[in-house]
């Protein structure tokens, strides 16, 4: 039972884990951009649903009405820079590195470097569980996996099924080609990270559910989102979704059979062996590059 | 003739200022504090404003900065005003070291105060020892692993703490009524609470080996990172171990996460410990943290403010109005805060008694003197035990959504509550 309650609350967990390496995903197989600064993003929209919830007491589930567009804003203004300044791969990643430290200098600096947590009577879902049988599944990773999986899903499915996701896809694959297919690369561009931006904000909502905030708090999400990202297969929504489940339950179930210091060590040996075989990532399709 | 009435407007400004300042100067002093006045003795350190620790190392910063002022306002050290350089860490140990040497070797400090956190303590304590600078310092309570003869504790749970912390919890919670016979042992693998657990190769045992010896059975162990994302797995492992008392050997808001996995499943332990936690987040759990035990070795409570008269309340109540001011979610002057008041009396302490800066009399001066101080009373250091003194440490609880002090009785501000029946 303790096995089964763990595997439950893992993949639960799991679904949060995906939608924040949703945004770093897709902007990097898409676009050839490592943006660190989504990590930063999802930090100032978690420490905004905190406020909004707080001190303008919102429920912190519509905090989303408010930093949805923020950061679609932003994610497609730091898009449009990027590629104003031609920046390459390889440059995204210590460019948005710099923008990840002045947005967390900034976090800090408004916020104090102090935990901040939304007490129980802004954030009622913090202890909530839905009881099915024996089992209980917590409130706010229910959410995070419903929501991620919505999302997730939906925006796999514009990808597959509309225009604007086959010139992404044309896009990600030849850039010359899809220009001379008249696929305008800065405006597809922009609009994916702007979507990126705004998954960031979900996604910092449904953080600040469940967790304590620092500024420090970024960087403590690298291991775990470039573990999903890179075992999903870079740019692969589907697979980022069933790799956030995998480390999700891997981490659950080996913190109950054998003990928590032995997860990571777990969970990372199974990913340099999944990429062992499968080098792109264990759930892509093929290579979106 | 205009010249000649404005050097006589001039004249009588000049003399009205120097009337009124003097007057503000008489009246603000009294005649009975000295002013500080001369070159500022330049006290250097770091703390960590950013990174992993700077939760804690701010409230360091804001007590350290009133301390200054404070001391500034009193008449400075030896008559010279006091100037505090801290430079931010980053949490990083490598970091400390460098800046340390930074500080003695080119800045040329005359005093050094410790950073936060053991690992950055142990990285300033080594370079402290090489130039041979006295270093009190805040929070550092690994006894068998702080070997530097002129480091000064500033909070002490004795020699042993892997001993001391689980038998004085056990002593607390053996005076209940009904006392715990299971226990469940947490442990968060950070250095210090790992220790508290597991001992050392030097100082064995800890909590582990304690509870089996106090006749409590152990019906989980396990030990986890410290950057554990999953509470729920351990959350569920508790709920079907079905303990009497939960020992979280943890760390910042490690006691949280776990309260709130184990309220998802519709559980919560009948008592819980946490070793280290940050006094603030528990209290927004309401009902879940209610009960919750730590250790203490301060706590604003009335009675405890009561005793230590008006000084102590001011102290209290001037942090609280500076931590409002930087926006810190929890206010109250408590461990952290008073550890570091202690760090900067025992420098103070050291300087006076030894009349002059020169580290080893200085350092003398702590062995043979000890210190006074406002929070823990007179500290006196030993070298035989790393300077660590006789422990003020107290057990604390959750009481109607407040820290109050619970055990030893004779300096509780409270009765210690048993689970809720």
């Amino acid at each position: 039972m303790t096995v089964v309650q763990a595997a439950l609350s893992g993949v639960l967990l799991g679904g949060l884990y995906a939608l924040m390496a949703a945004g770093v995903s897709v902007t990097w197989g898409v676009l050839r951009i490592i943006n660190l600064t989504h990590f930063g993003l999802m930090l100032l929209s978690a420490y905004l649903t905190f406020d909004l919830a707080t001190v303008w007491g919102m429920d912190p589930l519509l905090t989303v009405l408010v930093t949805v567009p923020v950061m679609f804003v932003l994610g497609g203004a730091l898009q449009w820079a990027y590629d104003t300044l031609r920046v390459s791969e390889l440059n995204s990643l210590l460019l948005s590195f710099g923008l990840l430290i002045i947005v967390v200098q900034t976090v800090s600096n408004r916020w104090s470097a102090d935990f901040q947590r939304m007490p129980l009577d802004v954030n009622p879902y913090a202890t909530g569980s839905v009881p099915v049988g024996q089992f209980a599944f917590p409130t706010p990773t229910l959410i995070a996996f419903g929501v991620a999986v919505f999302l997730i899903a939906g925006a796999h499915l514009v990808l597959r099924r509309t225009f604007i996701g086959r010139a992404l896809r044309a896009y990600a694959q030849d850039r010359a080609v899809a220009a001379t297919f008249g696929v305008d690369h800065r405006r597809v561009g922009v609009l994916l990270a702007a979507v990126a931006g705004a998954t960031a904000a979900v996604a910092g909502m449904l953080y600040s559910l469940i967790n304590a905030l620092t500024p420090a708090t970024a960087y403590e999400w690298f291991g775990i989102v470039f573990a999903v990202v890179i075992l999903g297969g870079v740019g692969h929504l589907i697979g980022t979704l069933a790799a956030g489940v995998v480390v999700g339950l891997t981490s659950a179930v080996v913190s109950v059979v054998l003990s928590p210091a032995a997860a990571p060590l777990v969970l990372f040996t199974l990913i340099v062996l999944a990429l062992l075989v499968r080098p792109t990532g264990l759930f892509a399709v093929r290579t979106s590059r | 003739m205009r010249v000649r009435a404005a050097l006589a407007a001039a004249t009588v400004a000049t003399v009205l200022l120097g009337l009124v300042t003097a007057c503000e100067k008489k009246s603000g002093n009294d005649g009975a504090t000295p002013v500080a006045s001369g070159e500022p003795i330049v006290v250097g350190s770091t703390l960590s404003l950013s990174g992993a620790f700077a939760a804690t190392g701010i409230i360091h910063k804001i007590a350290g900065e009133l301390f200054v002022e404070k001391l500034n306002a009193s008449g400075g050290l030896l008559g010279r005003p006091v100037r505090w350089v801290v430079r931010d860490d980053e949490s990083d140990q490598a970091k400390v070291s460098t800046l340390y040497e930074q500080l003695i070797s080119q800045d040329k400090v005359d005093l050094i105060i410790g950073p936060y956190a053991t690992p950055n303590i142990l990285s300033a304590m080594a370079v402290a020892a090489r130039h041979r600078y006295l270093l009190p310092q805040h929070t550092a309570v690994i006894a068998p692993l702080l070997t530097y003869e002129c480091q000064f504790p500033a909070w002490s749970i004795g020699p042993t703490p892997n001993e001391f912390v689980p038998n004085q919890l056990f002593d607390a919670v053996a005076s209940l009524p009904t006392p715990p016979k299971k226990i469940a042992i947490l442990t968060n693998q950070n250095g210090s609470t790992d220790f508290v657990s597991y001992g050392s190769a030097n100082a064995k045992g800890g909590a582990v080996t304690v509870a089996p010896q106090r006749g409590l059975e152990v019906v989980l162990e396990k030990r986890y990172p410290p950057n554990t994302s999953d509470w729920s797995s351990l959350a569920a492992q508790v709920r079907d171990a079905k303990p009497d008392l939960l020992f979280n050997s943890g760390i910042a808001v490690d006691p949280v996460n776990l309260l709130q996995a184990m309220a998802q499943l519709n559980y919560k332990p009948p008592m819980m410990f946490s070793l280290f936690p940050a006094p603030g987040p528990p209290l927004g759990l309401g009902p879940a943290a209610e009960g919750l035990m730590s250790v203490s070795i301060f706590e604003p409570n009335k009675s405890t403010l009561d005793k230590l008269g008006a000084k102590a309340a001011q102290i209290v109540q001037d942090f609280e109005t500076r931590a409002t001011t930087a926006k810190l979610p929890y206010t109250v002057f408590e461990t952290q805060a008073a550890a570091s008041w202690n760090a900067w009396e025992i420098l103070v302490a050291s300087v006076k008694g030894a009349g002059k800066i020169d580290h080893q009399a200085m350092c003398d001066f702590l062995h043979r003197s000890g210190a006074e101080t406002t929070f823990s009373g007179k500290l006196t250091f030993e070298p035989k035990q790393n300077n660590f003194w006789p422990t003020t440490q107290l057990i604390k609880q959750i009481q109607n959504g407040n820290w109050v002090t619970v055990w030893p009785r004779d300096r509780a501000a409270a009765q210690l509550r048993g689970p809720a029946t």
